[in-house]
């Protein structure tokens, strides 16, 4: 961390967790993220929607970089979270990604058992000293993931073995386990059927208490139903961002709401 | 008519059959393409088909059937003189045809007529320089038995030959008479088409699989005779190997094995810790480039023939090894031929194949492993370890025992460079041999095929096939189990 702090801005910075200015990727030739802006509110949930392919999840995987992981792909921009310029030299994309943790489209959990699905995070980072430290991080992060309830009996089960809503909480409680300060969810439900959807849709309403999220969905309802504020991408483009509401009752942009309204997409 | 004559013409009237079946489905609708069941050339190749396949069929059983039916008839001429055994008979049996031809070779060459190669009889004894004129040389006089049994054989064969064009031919003809007859519109050719192509494919896999079985039971009915002749619990738990053509071999499997299972091992340790690394480098670290030009220039390694990697053991690793084991260095080699010599080489062969299978396996973890463990602050090394190969493990696992088998059964890197003595020892600076080099030298004697010592080949391949087989069924259980994991 350096100090980059202004004092005038100072009152906004608590409140901005995320901030991106005149964000481009590029894909080899294509140019998937257009000149996009974006601030990002803590412990706020803010959904990202648009039709397939316009780039929301692209854009997501700019704040953990992990689009350092494809080789084709080329960041230009400013993003900071909490004032830190990500893109610095300084900073180690590994240490960020325990810092931004993530939760994939598919549950993916590893082929080892519950316990040592949520302990994989902690070890790696060193935040258990003893395994009695670890035991309680697990059990912490397996209760904040909504789910220790099911499997408290069976930690030492194989976590590919739980049904998939199961197994997408138990990744996010992978997730958590690292103690990171936000937390980016590409399409967490669309693997899962609408129990388990509704089961992970309150986690996240949870989750906001103490972490910034952001959710990437296909889903206008779900945008509706957890986020509290919505920017909507089209073609690589940011057409509109602000509060969840605005966007949904009253949008202004006419492309907005004619995608809301399901003519585009 | 001769038979390349007999094949040309059924392959003829096939090709015609194509063009009569084509027209007569067309001619058939008046010209009207579209009222046809289907494509014009269905019911060419229909008719083609139907031409070819009873004609051929019955070619390739006339073919197998008729010497042996010929022999039969021939057999009662010579035998009751010196027969003795049916092994005996066998090869005065040889010698019958070997006669047989050669008169038609004099024949052909005009030195004898017809009729005087049939009624030639031994006591002229001018048979040896009469059928060497004609350039066939015999090994020793002819007696009258042999001939009159060679004349017979002629007879018998020119007739089946001629028996056989005719009945082939007539099955082609009635072949294409039946398939043009029921060629209209209607008939669906598509279809019959259909079941000809899966017939064919049957008949190509059970070709593969028939092949394989012969195999196996020549091997166990050769062993079955092996045991008959020498005790079965000498063989599997004898320690000596001294086979002696004289009689009195002491066939001892337990040195062979040990060798066996001592080259493979040093190979096996060779072989897994390079190829597996080579394969995690390759599938990701490599950037595509890279990985486009090292893993076929990898894969060159498994092209290049077993025998090359002899030759580079004797004449490169061997003499490597001596000079710094050997006698000017630490002195615990004897020679270049030793354990550590062919389990190195044996080793680099193994190279490719680890690494390209488990290259493959590693490739097939799905990306989302990667993601989930790089999205928790993993750095690569840490995601290959705790996340990749435990969750490629089986895969690999199965990769190995794969190659292992390969090192069983490996046999020129061992011959030339392993050294021939059948021992039991823990040096691996020591000659030792194998299963494969031991029925190599076997068999390539001027041993009789009855004896224990030729016999035991036998029951060697046996014991490997058993061996190999086993390690094989087990690698593919285990990387068919791990294939369900992620489908």
């Amino acid at each position: 961390m350096y100090d980059r702090t202004f004092p005038e801005n100072a009152v906004t910075a608590q409140d901005i967790k995320i901030e991106a200015k005149g964000v481009n990727v590029h894909y080899g030739d294509t140019h998937a993220i257009k000149d996009v802006s974006v601030d990002i509110q803590d412990k706020t949930v803010t959904a990202f929607i648009g039709p397939s392919g316009c780039g929301k999840s692209t854009f997501l995987r700019c704040f953990n970089r992990m689009n350092d992981t494809i080789d084709s792909a080329r960041v230009t921009g400013d993003i900071r979270i909490d004032g830190e310029d990500i893109y610095d030299k300084r900073v180690d994309p590994v240490q960020l990604r325990a810092k931004v943790g993530m939760v994939f489209q598919k549950p993916n959990p590893f082929p080892k058992s519950i316990y040592d699905n949520v302990a994989y995070g902690p070890k790696i980072h060193g935040l258990a000293h003893t395994r009695a430290d670890l035991d309680d991080i697990v059990e912490k992060a397996l209760r904040r993931g909504a789910i220790w309830d099911e499997v408290k009996d069976r930690l030492q089960a194989p976590g590919t073995g739980l049904s998939g809503g199961q197994q997408q909480r138990l990744c996010i409680a992978r997730a958590i386990a690292t103690e990171p300060e936000v937390l980016l969810m590409d399409e967490p439900c669309s693997a899962l059927d609408p129990i388990a959807t509704g089961q992970v849709e309150e986690l996240i309403d949870e989750l906001r208490r103490d972490y910034s999220v952001v959710i990437v969905t296909h889903s206008m309802q779900q945008a509706a139903r957890v986020s509290q504020k919505t920017a909507f991408f089209h073609l690589g483009n940011l057409v509109e961002y602000g509060d969840t509401d605005e966007i949904f009752t009253n949008p202004q942009d006419p492309k907005t709401e004619s995608y809301i309204t399901g003519r585009i997409g | 008519m001769p038979f390349y004559w007999t094949l040309a013409t059924i392959l003829g009237l096939a090709a015609l059959g194509f063009f009569l079946g084509r027209h007569r489905a067309v001619a058939s609708v008046g010209g009207e393409r579209r009222k046809l069941h289907s494509l014009r050339k269905y019911y060419g190749i229909n008719v083609a088909m139907k031409t070819l396949t009873p004609a051929l069929g019955l070619l390739v059983v006339w073919l197998i059937a008729q010497p042996v039916i010929v022999e039969w008839r021939v057999s009662d001429l010579v035998a009751g003189t010196d027969v003795a055994d049916t092994r005996v008979q066998t090869l005065v049996m040889v010698d019958v045809r070997r006669v047989a031809n050669g008169l038609d070779t004099a024949v052909a060459a005009g030195v004898l007529s017809e009729a005087d190669a049939a009624s030639l009889t031994a006591d002229s004894g001018t048979i040896r320089d009469t059928l060497g004129d004609a350039g066939v040389a015999l090994g020793s006089d002819v007696s009258a038995p042999v001939l009159a049994a060679a004349q017979r054989y002629r007879t018998l064969s020119a007739r089946a030959d001629l028996t056989r064009t005719v009945a082939v031919l007539a099955v082609a003809l009635l072949g294409l008479g039946w398939s043009l007859r029921e060629t209209d519109g209607d008939f669906r050719a598509r279809n019959v088409v259909e079941q000809g192509v899966r017939g064919l494919l049957i008949g190509a896999a059970c070709i593969a699989i028939l092949t394989t079985l012969g195999i196996v039971l020549s091997l166990v009915f050769n062993t079955i005779e092996f045991f008959r002749i020498y005790p079965a619990s000498e063989f599997f738990f004898s320690t000596t190997w001294s086979p002696s053509f004289g009689g009195g071999s002491q066939l001892g499997i337990l040195p062979l094995l040990w060798g066996t299972m001592y080259i493979s091992l040093i190979a096996l340790a060779v072989a897994v810790p390079i190829g597996l690394l080579a394969a995690i480098y390759l599938s990701e670290y490599a950037s595509k480039r890279v990985r486009s030009v090292a893993k076929p220039a990898l894969e060159i390694l498994a092209g290049i023939p077993t025998i090359v990697y002899g030759l580079f053991a004797l004449l490169t690793v061997g003499p490597m090894l001596m000079k710094v084991f050997g006698d000017g260095g630490l002195g615990w080699m004897q020679a270049g031929t030793a354990v550590m010599t062919a389990g190195l080489v044996m080793g680099i062969m193994l190279i490719p194949f680890v690494s390209s299978l488990s290259d493959d396996i590693i490739n097939a973890v799905p990306q989302a492993m990667r993601d989930g463990s790089y999205g928790l602050g993993a750095t690569q090394s840490e995601t290959i370890r705790h996340v990749i190969i435990p969750a490629a493990l089986p895969g690999i696992v199965g990769a190995i025992l794969l190659a292992a088998s390969r090192a069983i059964g490996e046999t020129m890197i061992v011959v030339l460079g392993a050294g021939a003595a059948a021992r039991i020892s823990g040096n691996p600076f020591e000659a030792m041999t194998t299963v494969t080099a031991k029925i190599v030298s076997q068999l390539t004697g001027d041993a009789d095929f009855s004896s224990p010592e030729a016999l035991v080949a036998f029951a060697l391949g046996m014991t490997l096939f058993v061996l190999t087989l086993g390690l094989n069924v087990l690698a593919l259980y285990i990387v068919r189990r791990f294939r369900e994991q992620y489908e």
